[in-house]
């Protein structure tokens, strides 16, 4: 009991120092761009600001949208990553193995091609791909966790063929498509963000209550019933949060498939292997990489930005990496 | 052989000899016909060209110059981008030609150009993008020329010798000179408000999904026929990057504010229809926009075809300037 209260003493205390961090990071990140602007000067335009300054509303308009955009879609991502790796048990699930991601593509692509474009237009098209990609492959392959990533995988794999194929005979659908497939935050501050904000909050909220089910459900089926989860019902919850929050992650930054994949590795580390606290701390870390990684894709290029997609990438894997070796799978 | 038979026989072949030397003076009279050819410079080389070729196939920025140069036409590529700019007989010229190619080089169709059997190519698109057409594909059906941009404002040469390639130089310089007579007219007009002005142009090529805007400079699409009429864009590109990069670049929309803080004046490109495109509205929504001091002070012009690059669609470019700065005649 009381070894148990120190490690969720020692977790509090880890999730309350990634919070803060979590929050520097985001202040930073203010200061940080192709028009770099100094840390007084960030305060400033934070607690009142001059609109006729620049620099102000460089922050105020471009950098703070920008910022709560990192952070929603860092924290969607991180946990439906964690949830993915929780119900399939499968320490290289993420998202987009249930068909989330490849679902919304494909949607963009067909509404693309019968004419339907713009920033709202992709946004819908992305939620209804989403949405119609997870509804497919849980009818196909609720009856376990194995057949559901299969499913999944299939139909990615379905959908991307047949989108590519649609893509090479329409160039313009093509040019739509080749923006929105490097996920990227730049450019998303004017779009209408409310609908897909308010998604992945309900989804944060909705779960920490799955989450502890889903601890139950990773034990084995057996030992879920044993233990009174409706297995199905998790099931069919979690697959839905995952929809719901990557669905809409997507719709705001296109897919940035790495932090689902790395979030909950990282996660790990610090929440062990309880998914409520592993919830927990996906919805900080992820936040956390995605900001550091729109911080570097402002400003590693001269000349213009690099999508953030790109930069998780290149920072994810050998972080990925690292991970691993140095600590070995962590059960899950 | 009998006399009448004989004298039969030579009169048909007084006829045939006459028949075969009538069609060769005939032929002399065009130099395709009769297989005459010069030397013309193009970016691939030095080509053999006919004279006066009799089928040409044209693609990119040829399309427009030539169908406007009454070039002889077999097939285009698709142009939608100059739809607008076109002259109603242009336009009927357009539709009713075979297309050999899309909008895009890549697009280009080998074996509609060979049902075309053309006696000429000319290609019009940017050097760096002859990379996406076979040309030695085309070469085997006839000669290539290829003559494309790689900065905007040289549409002005180009075309030239683009109609110069298909033997249509005539009608071409009538168009040159009305354009020239005009914008000569309008430089009068504005000579004692334009030149003074330190003016900043936002192009329509800037992509939101990057968070960048476009800004042009002097010689760039949406500059070049203005600074005929007196227009002058500040500044310069930070880095020059080769062809267009070295009068248009794309800064992070957080930049704009430096970008255009000494601007006078800042006009914008917009559709033919008057519409803003996507890129451009991505800026006049921006904050930091609506706080500069060209913006606060009414300085800003939309400008519609910017994307002239023939004579005649420049005229059409030349009135959209001639009304996007009528304003500055009555301040």
């Amino acid at each position: 009991m009381t070894v148990r209260l120190r490690e969720s003493g020692t977790r509090s205390g880890l999730l309350i120092a990634a919070l803060v961090l979590l929050v520097v990071i985001a202040v930073l990140s203010f200061g940080v761009g192709a028009h770099g602007i100094a840390p007084g000067e960030v305060l400033r335009a934070l607690f009142g600001g001059d609109t006729a300054n620049p620099d102000h509303l460089v922050v105020r308009d471009v950098r703070l949208p920008r910022a709560y955009l990192a952070i929603a879609a860092g924290a969607a991502l991180g946990v439906a990553g964690v949830l993915v790796q929780a119900l399939s048990r499968n320490p290289l699930a993420e998202p987009g193995v249930l068909g989330v991601t490849s679902g919304a593509g494909f949607a963009i692509t067909v509404g693309v091609s019968l004419g339907l474009s713009g920033p709202f237009g992709e946004l819908v098209l992305s939620v209804a791909g989403a949405l119609l990609a997870a509804a497919l492959v849980y009818s196909v392959g609720r009856q376990s966790p194995l057949r559901l990533v299969l499913t999944g995988t299939a139909l990615t794999f379905v959908l991307t063929g047949v989108g590519l194929g649609l893509r090479l005979l329409d160039p313009e659908v093509f040019d739509v498509y080749r923006f929105w497939s490097i996920g990227s935050l730049a450019g998303r501050e004017q779009a209408p963000m409310a609908l897909p904000l308010a998604a992945i909050g309900v989804g944060l909220l909705g779960a920490l209550p799955v989450s502890r089910q889903l601890n139950a459900v990773a034990l084995g089926e057996t030992v879920a019933h044993t233990l009174g989860a409706n297995v199905a019902r998790v099931r069919f919850a979690t697959l839905a949060l995952i929809t719901l929050l990557a669905g809409a992650a997507t719709a705001i930054a296109g897919p940035i498939l790495f932090v689902g994949l790395m979030v909950p590795h990282l996660a790990r580390r610090l929440g062990g292997g309880s998914v409520p606290w592993l919830v927990g701390f996906g919805a900080v870390l992820g936040p956390i990489l995605l900001l550091l990684s729109d911080m570097g894709s402002r400003v590693l290029l001269p000349t213009g930005e690099v999508p953030v997609a790109i930069v998780t990438a290149f920072v994810g894997g050998p972080v990925l990496i690292w991970a691993v070796r140095k600590y070995g799978a962590a059960p899950l | 052989m009998s006399i009448a038979r004989t004298s039969r026989l030579a009169g048909a072949l007084a006829l045939a000899v006459a028949l075969v030397t009538g069609c060769a003076s005939g032929g002399a009279e065009t130099g395709a016909a009769s297989g005459e050819t010069r030397v013309f410079a193009a970016d691939n080389g030095q080509i053999t060209i006919p004279v006066s070729p009799k089928r040409v196939v044209a693609t990119g920025y040829a399309v427009p110059a030539l169908l406007e140069a009454n070039a002889p036409l077999v097939g285009i590529s698709s142009w939608q981008r100059g739809l607008p700019m076109m002259t109603p007989e242009d336009r009927a010229k357009y539709d009713g030609l075979a297309k050999v190619a899309g909008e895009s080089a890549a697009e280009t169709n080998y074996e509609a150009i060979a049902q075309a059997e053309p006696d000429l190519i000319v290609i019009g698109v940017p050097k760096p993008v002859l990379a996406d057409i076979d040309i030695k594909r085309l070469e085997a059906l006839a000669p290539v020329v290829a003559i494309g941009p790689s900065v905007p404002s040289m549409w002005r040469e180009l075309s030239r010798k683009q109609a110069d390639a298909a033997g249509s130089l005539a009608s071409f310089d009538a168009t040159r000179d009305e354009y020239e007579a005009k914008a000569k007219q309008l430089a009068g007009k504005y000579a004692g408000v334009l030149p003074q002005l330190k003016l900043g142009h936002v192009g329509g090529y800037g992509e939101v999904a990057k968070g960048n805007f476009q800004r042009e400079f002097n010689g760039s699409w949406g500059t070049n026929i203005a600074q005929d009429v007196g227009a002058n864009y500040y500044g310069q590109v930070k880095v020059k990057g080769g062809g267009s990069k070295d009068v248009s670049e794309y800064p992070s929309i957080e930049e704009l504010a430096s970008a255009f803080t000494e601007a006078d004046a800042i006009s914008y490109t917009v559709a033919a229809d008057g519409s803003v495109p996507p890129p451009v509205q991505y800026v006049l929504d921006s904050e930091l926009w609506k706080n500069l001091p060209a913006v606060k002070a009414g300085k800003t012009f939309p400008i519609r075809y910017t994307e002239a690059a023939t004579y005649r669609a420049a005229m059409k470019t030349l009135d959209a300037v001639d009304q996007a700065f009528a304003p500055l005649l009555n301040p």
